[in-house]
Order: structure tokens, then sequence, then C-alpha cells
């Protein structure tokens, strides 16, 4: 057992001041005994991605829905930049917050502008403003706003939709973005892509962002903390994916994350995090007796053929050596080279297309580093044993 | 179309046209009123009137009865707007849960209500005159609107407005800005609704001394002068469908666009 | 509490004639909605596959439900004459439109893969119809039924006004004999009456609907 499930992130959050902070807050909706959130510590820093994650029902929404007090709180507080709004203008707390829901929620009897427009709207911010900022957002949500400005939510793909959803949800600039499942009714291939872009726009924007998933990948891949809750919103663990990946902190966890916890880390991990290896290395001018004997005295079942400049070119093992045929075109060719910026799945993936078991690493000019091959992953994995699977 | 999602529930069925108009209501209604009108023109102009159908369907008095019906009519219209709207807001607000449930079960047997029985019993209880007729009018054309405006609301995407509390509109505006205009085009069809079973039921006014083209319709009935009658219910039947044609325009240029 | 004494009096002193007229009315009601029913869902079915005589069907029932009542009880009495026959059309073509809308909408929301899957079987179109279409549109066309019913009990008091008897006879002869005793009790009769048959109809149908609706189905 880890037991600290808050994890060392939240000694560097005293430093500066969490953005928001919920303080031993509880809600018991009417005619319900049981709390749907339940004594919930929480500081979210400023600037994070902040994932909560668990199973249906645990209490994710009502979590999410407390911050700008769509549900009152029963007992406990809400401290927002450092001031309590447990008790302020509620209407006025959430137009300093974004909200985005699974089902989007756009006003079908207004244009994708208006949309955009309600909250800066309501601030009473001067029309060209409002118009300059509109189209500002569709840009920034891969929209054009020639396009789609003046058209109605009925004629937008789901996807479409949801990056709307954003945009709308950026309208008056908040720091905060409160998102509840917003992809979830997003079929695969577009999820992927809003995942990846929306990343991207949160390393320019820095907003902070709560963002309620049940899909733990989705949670592992967007989040910078990810909380993992259980019934009546218990943080069974908060800490960074990897360390959350790696170091479980108890079965709930270890049941949480499923089968594939482990494979999980290699998504957070980068080729550059990792030790290569240096199969021999050989060109065309070099003899094939001596590249044979190389070989050989090497624990490697093959060597790395380089051309002129250095760029990896194909994997040559004794076969090919003992053939007459030229060695680039009988031996197996490296058709993907990595970068260092990789992360290990894709390097995994590589190799295993490439039936060699390993895959050239190579720098930003495509000169050779060195490989990584299926062992270095498998002893990276076993090195790092999972505590609570023991449990 | 016209038929609508509702269609399932018949407790929340207007008797009438719900809320989308079809393409096809604008153009088989003008159709009705002409062939209706060509009819009327024939029976004019070709039947034998005698003396007391001659002073009967006599024009200015026909034109009198015309004013009355349509008055009458458009008085109970607007009372019945004025009433049952908020009403049926009032009703939706959150709170009313089992209120609104109840009211909408009784709506629905309501259409059972006999309208002559309502009307005897109106005049009944506040006597002879254009204002009994107009409130027993709206108690009936009541019914629809209100039952509309439950519907509409309530019919409203709760993700959407959910999405408006979320920005930090207040319920007002919730009201104003996202529920009501989601609801337009089915609290225009209990208009509409309303409006027809008003033209319709002031027909019905001259049995307690509310005047109307009822009365011609009855005194060719009492005399039995069946061209007396059909000249009454011909043109009962064109102020009928040309208020029917008006609330199929409105509905269509009212809804909000971007509605599909 | 005199009021209620002296209708029960009322109902009770002349139980014969309120069978009667209750009778009438119900005979009204289930002749026009029987053929109501048959031809709005011969229609509906019919049209199906026709989207524009689908609409253009929708839109004439629709027509008639406009038209005033008493207008429409009375432009057929130059080619029909009084009583039974005016009454009934008036009432036949008012109960048109709910069970025709109905219908088409309960044929439109038959899931489209599972007459797909029927045809896979080798069902005739007119197996496909009559064992699966109409079976799972029932329920929808059975409400528009019961509407067209609670319609029906409503316009049909004022069948008296061109001699067709039924519950509006008491309203009728009330009203002509005001204040004269008894003349309320009248009146109420007529209403009350109206509403005590339309309940039961209201149950009726919805028995006949639970027993009919095909099992797995629930309206
Ligand atoms: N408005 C409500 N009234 C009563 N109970 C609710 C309400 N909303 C949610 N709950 C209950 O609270 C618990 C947590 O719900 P929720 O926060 O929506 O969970 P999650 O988003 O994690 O799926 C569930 O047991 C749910 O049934
Ligand atoms: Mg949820």
């Amino acid at each position: 057992m880890n037991p600290n499930p808050q994890g060392p992130q939240l000694e560097e959050n005293k430093v500066t001041t969490p953005k928001i902070s919920l303080r031993n807050v509880t809600k018991t909706y009417s005619g319900v005994d049981q709390p749907a959130v339940k004594d919930l510590d929480l500081d979210i820093a400023s600037g994070e991605i902040l994932v909560l994650v668990g199973p249906s029902g645990c209490g994710k929404s009502t979590t999410l829905r407390l911050i700008n007090r769509m549900i009152e709180p029963s007992s406990g507080e809400i401290i927002f930049d450092g001031e309590n709004v447990t008790n302020s203008d509620p209407n006025e707390l959430r137009r300093r917050m974004g909200y985005v829901i699974q089902q989007v929620g756009l006003f079908p009897h207004r244009t994708i502008a208006e949309n955009i427009a309600v909250v800066p709207k309501s601030l009473k911010w001067p029309k060209d403003r409002i118009r300059a900022r509109v189209d500002e957002l569709l840009e920034l949500t891969g929209m054009d706003p020639n396009v789609y400005r003046d058209r109605y939510p009925k004629e937008l793909s789901g996807g479409q939709a949801q990056r709307v959803g954003v945009a709308r949800a950026l309208g008056a600039e908040p720091d905060v973005l409160l998102m509840d499942e917003p992809f979830g009714a997003i079929d695969p291939i577009t999820r992927f892509n809003l995942q990846n872009e929306f990343l991207r726009l949160q390393s320019e924007l820095k907003k902070t962002i709560v963002f309620v998933t049940h899909d733990i990948d989705e949670a592992v891949k967007m989040g910078d903390r990810i909380a993992i809750l259980r019934d009546q919103s218990e943080i069974a663990q908060l800490d960074t994916p990897e360390a959350i990946l790696t170091n479980p902190a108890d079965a709930f966890v270890v049941d949480f994350l499923g089968s594939g916890a482990v494979l999980k880390t290699l998504t957070l991990r980068r080729l550059r995090d990792i030790q290569l290896v240096h199969p021999p290395e050989i060109t065309e001018q070099t003899g094939r007796a001596d590249a044979a004997a190389q070989l050989r005295q090497s624990d490697f079942p093959y060597a790395v053929l380089l051309d002129d400049t250095r760029r990896p070119i194909a994997w040559v093992d004794q076969k090919n050596l003992d053939s007459s045929d030229s060695l680039d075109s009988n031996s197996r060719r490296i058709p993907v080279k990595l970068q260092p910026e990789d992360t290990l799945q894709e390097a995994l993936s590589v190799m295993l297309q490439t039936s060699a078991g390993m895959s050239a690493v190579v720098d930003g000019s495509g000169q050779y580093l060195g490989t990584c091959t299926i062992q270095s992953l498998a002893e990276l994995l076993t090195d790092q044993p999972v505590d609570g699977a023991s449990l | 179309m016209s038929t609508t999602n509702v269609v399932d529930n018949p407790e929340t069925l207007p008797a009438r046209r719900n809320q989308s108009v079809s393409q096809l209501d604008l153009i088989v209604i003008p159709v009705f009123f002409v062939l209706l009108a060509i009819l009327l023109t024939v029976v004019w102009i070709y039947s034998d009137f005698d003396g007391t159908t001659t002073s009967i369907l006599e024009p200015d008095r026909l034109w009198t009865q015309a004013q009355e019906q349509i008055t009458v009519a458009l008085w109970s219209t607007v009372l019945v707007i004025v009433l049952a709207i908020p009403l049926g807001i009032l009703v939706t607000r959150e709170g009313a849960p089992r209120l609104k449930n109840n009211l909408v079960t009784v709506l629905g047997l309501g259409q059972a209500l006999p309208a002559y029985g309502l009307l005897v019993l109106f005049f009944v209880a506040f006597g002879q005159g254009t204002l009994t007729v107009v409130l027993a009018l709206a108690a009936f054309a009541l019914l629809p609107v209100l039952r509309n405006t439950i519907v509409g609301l309530e019919q409203v995407d709760k993700s959407v407005i959910e999405a408006g509390k979320g920005m930090g509109l207040n319920g007002f505006q919730r009201l104003r800005k996202i529920e009501l205009p989601l609801a337009v085009p089915v609290i225009m069809g209990g208009i509409r609704t309303a409006t027809i079973i008003n033209v319709g039921m002031a027909t019905l006014a001259y049995l307690i001394g509310g005047g109307g083209l009822g009365i011609t319709i009855a005194a060719g009935l009492k005399l039995n002068r069946p061209v007396t009658i059909l000249v009454g219910a011909l043109l009962v039947a064109l102020i009928a469908l040309a208020f029917d044609f008006i609330g199929g325009l409105a509905q269509r240029y009212l809804r909000p666009k971007g509605l599909s | 509490m005199d009021g209620i004494r002296s209708w029960f009096d009322y109902l009770s002193s002349r139980t014969d004639l309120v069978v009667e007229t209750l009778l009438q009315t119900l005979a009204y009601v289930v002749t026009v909605t029987v053929a109501a029913s048959i031809v709005s869902i011969t229609v509906g079915v019919l049209t199906r596959h026709n989207a524009l005589a689908k609409e253009l069907s929708l839109s004439i029932a629709s027509v008639f439900l406009t038209i005033p009542s008493l207008a429409l009880f009375t432009i057929f009495i130059p080619i029909v004459g009084l009583g039974f026959a005016p009454s009934f059309i008036a009432m036949f073509l008012y109960a048109l439109l709910p069970i025709m809308r109905n219908t088409v909408a309960g044929l439109d929301s038959v899931d489209s893969s599972v007459i797909e899957s029927a045809k896979g079987m080798g069902l005739t179109p007119n197996q496909v119809l009559f064992k699966v279409q109409l079976p799972l549109a029932w329920p929808v066309i059975l409400a528009g039924i019961r509407v067209s019913a609670l319609l029906t009990v409503g316009i049909s008091a004022i069948a008296t006004l061109v001699a067709g008897g039924g519950l509006g006879d008491f309203i009728k002869s009330g009203l002509a004999r005001l204040p004269l005793p008894n003349s309320l009790e009248a009146i109420w009769t007529g209403v009350i009456l109206s509403l005590v048959l339309a309940l039961a109809i209201d149950v009726v149908l919805r028995t006949v609907g639970r027993f009919s609706n095909p099992s797995g189905v629930r309206s």
C-alpha cells in the first residue's frame, strides 16, 4: 500500500495557492440517504488538467457540478482564486468558468456565433469585441469562421458541435474549464483527433481544467494529474498518470486500471528516457567476413546497416552475410525510424511490424543514435512490479 | 409533417394540428376555402329565395353576425393566451411536478367535455351576454394552450437548459432566451387550435343570446330552410378556414430559425 | 349537497330515458370510431410508401377538424336530411385525423431493420405488413382511436341540434326550460354523463390496449 494516496504533488501545490479548492465538501441529494460526495478535499493547481475518473455513479459529475455550483454543497467550502465562493452569486461564478458537457447543449435556435457570444454578451462586452472573439475562437477550435459563423447547430456533425461547445465555454476568457465527459458521445477516430487538438490548444492556453471521464485511457492521455475516485467521490489515488500506472495505491486502483495498466506506461515514457543499445554497425564498405565476425562476437542477432551519412537502412543477420546478394536488397529494411521524442508505445508497434524485434532511433537529421529492442522494453516493465497486484 | 414526437401519448395530444406545419396545409386549406366559396356562390345565385330566406340572408345581417362571431372568438383567444401561457410556465417551474402531471392527465380527458354543455352552464352562472360567451369559450379553449405550453416547455432538451445554467444565465433568462423560444412551435400549435375552437364554439353563442352566424343556421333549422342552413354553415366554415390559414402562416413564420 | 341530492332524484326518476340517451351517444361513439378506424387505417396503410399521398390525406383530414361543429353537422342536411345521418357524417369526418395521424406515425416508427430482416426471411410484403408492421404500430394506432373516441363523446352533444338525439338532449331541454325546476339538473346530466361515458370508454380502450398489444411492446 502506498501510505500517501495523494502522492508527492500535493506538497508542490502548497507552494503556489491552488486555483480551486474543495474543503471537506459533502453533497447529499434530497430524498437520498447516502451522500453522493462525502467529505471531499481536493486542490486543483493553476494551469493543470486534473482528470476525475472512476466507475459510473461514483460522483464525478456531482463533484464537477459542485465547483461551479450547478448544485449546492450540503456542507463544506469551495475556494476559487483564494476567495470563498460557497455563498457568492452562482451565476456570476459560472460566467468565470467554462462548462462543457457530453450532450454539448448548443442553443438550437441560435447561430454558432450567437452561441459562442452568450457569456460575453451577458458580461456586456462591446459588439466588435464579441465579433472578434467569436472568430478567434472558431479559428482556435479548427472551424473556419466564414463557413460556420452563421450556421445553426443542426448543420454540425457531433465532433463539430463539441468544438463549438468548447469555443463557447472559452467565450469570455475564463481561467477555468469544467468538462464532463466532453468527448464521450463521439466516435473513436474523431475523439482521438479532438483529444489531440485539445491538448495542443491547452499547451497554448494554459487553462485550469477539471476533466471528467470514465475511460482510464482518456484519463492517462489527457491528465497532468488523475484523481481515481471510488463511491461517494472518495479519492482512491491522486497523482500523475505515470505514478498511478507504475505504483497503484491499492487493489481498487489496480482493478480500475485493468490488465493493460503496465502496457499503458509505454504511452507515457519516451525513447529519450531509456538506455539505447548498440548492435554492430556496418556499411556497404565493411567486408563480409569482418561483419560476420563482429556479429558473432556481439549478443545481437542483427547488425545495423548504415549508409554513408549514418542513416540506418536495414537489419542484417548471418544469413544475409553468407549469401552473395547485395545487403540492402535481401535484408530486413528499416522503413520507420523513431526519434527520441516518440513514446515507447510507438517503438513497440514499430518493432512488432518489422519482425526484427528492434527499432532504430535517429536524431532530427536522420542520423543513427542507437536501437531499442523488445528486451529492453520487457526489462523496463518487469523492473517495476505493480505493488498493489499482490494484494 | 403534421405528425410529432408526442403522438403516442394521448394525454399530450391536442385534438387538432400539433406543432409543425405541413407544407401541404398551406395549400390544402386555401383549396378547400376556394371550393367552399364556389359552392356558396353557386347556392347563393342558383337557389330560389323565398321571402323568409331573403330576410334571414340579408347581407347586412350576415355581416353583423360574422363580426360578432369573430369578435367573440378573438377576445376569447386573447384571454386564453393571457391566462394559459403564464399558468403553463408556472406549473413547469421546479417544485411543481405533481401539479403538472395531474393537470396534463385532466386536460387530456377534457376533450370529452361537451362544449355545448359548458356554454349552457356558463349561461346559468353568468347570465346572457357577450361576456358570458367569451368566458365560456376561454374556459374551453384554455385546455389546448395550457397543455401545449406545458408540453412545449417540457420537451425542451434538458442539456440545452443545463448548458445555459452553466453559462450563468439565471432562471428568468433561461426561460426567456432558451425555454420559451424553443417551446414556440408547440405553443403556437396550441394557440392555433384554441382560435379554431373559439371560432367554432362562437357559432353556438346564439344558444345563449350571444349572436353570431349560428342565428342564421338555427333559423334555417327551425323554419326548415335548407338553403339558409347551407349558407350559414358555409360562411362559418370559410371564417374558420381563413383563421386556420392565418394560424398556419404564423406558426410557419414565427418559428425560430435553426429548428429542424 | 341539496343540488347533488336533487340531481340524483332527477336521474332515478327517469332511468329509462337516461339509459336510452346514453345508448344513443354510445352508438354514435362506437359506429363513428369503428368507421373512422377502418377508413383511417386503410388510408394510412395504402399511402405508407407515398409521402405526398400521406401528407395530402393528413392535411385533408385536418381541414375537417377545422370546420366548426355546428357547420359540419348542418352542411349535409340539404342532402341527407335531419337526425342520425348528418350527425354521423360530421363526427366521422372529425374522427379521421387522430387515427390517421397515429397510423402514419406508428407505421413510420417501425424500425426499418426489423422490416429488412422480415423481408430477409422471405415474408411477402403483405405478410410483412400484417405480421410485423401493423402489430408493432398497433399501440400507437390504438392511442389515436382513443383520442377519436373521446373527441366523439364531446362533440356528439351537438347532434341534438339537428335532431340526432344523444346526451345533448338533456342540455337542450334543460336550456329550453330554464329556469323551471329540474332544468339545471337536466343540463348537469348531459355534461356529467358525457364525462362518465368518456371515462368508461377510456378504461375500456386502455384495457383493450393491455391485452392486444404484442407482448414485448409496451406503449
Ligand atoms: N439529481 C440527483 N438526485 C438524486 N441522486 C442523484 C442526482 N444526481 C446524481 N445522483 C446520484 O448520485 C450518485 C453520483 O452521481 P454522478 O455524480 O452523476 O455520478 P458519475 O458522474 O460519476 O456517473 C449516483 O448514485 C446518482 O444516482
Ligand atoms: Mg456523470
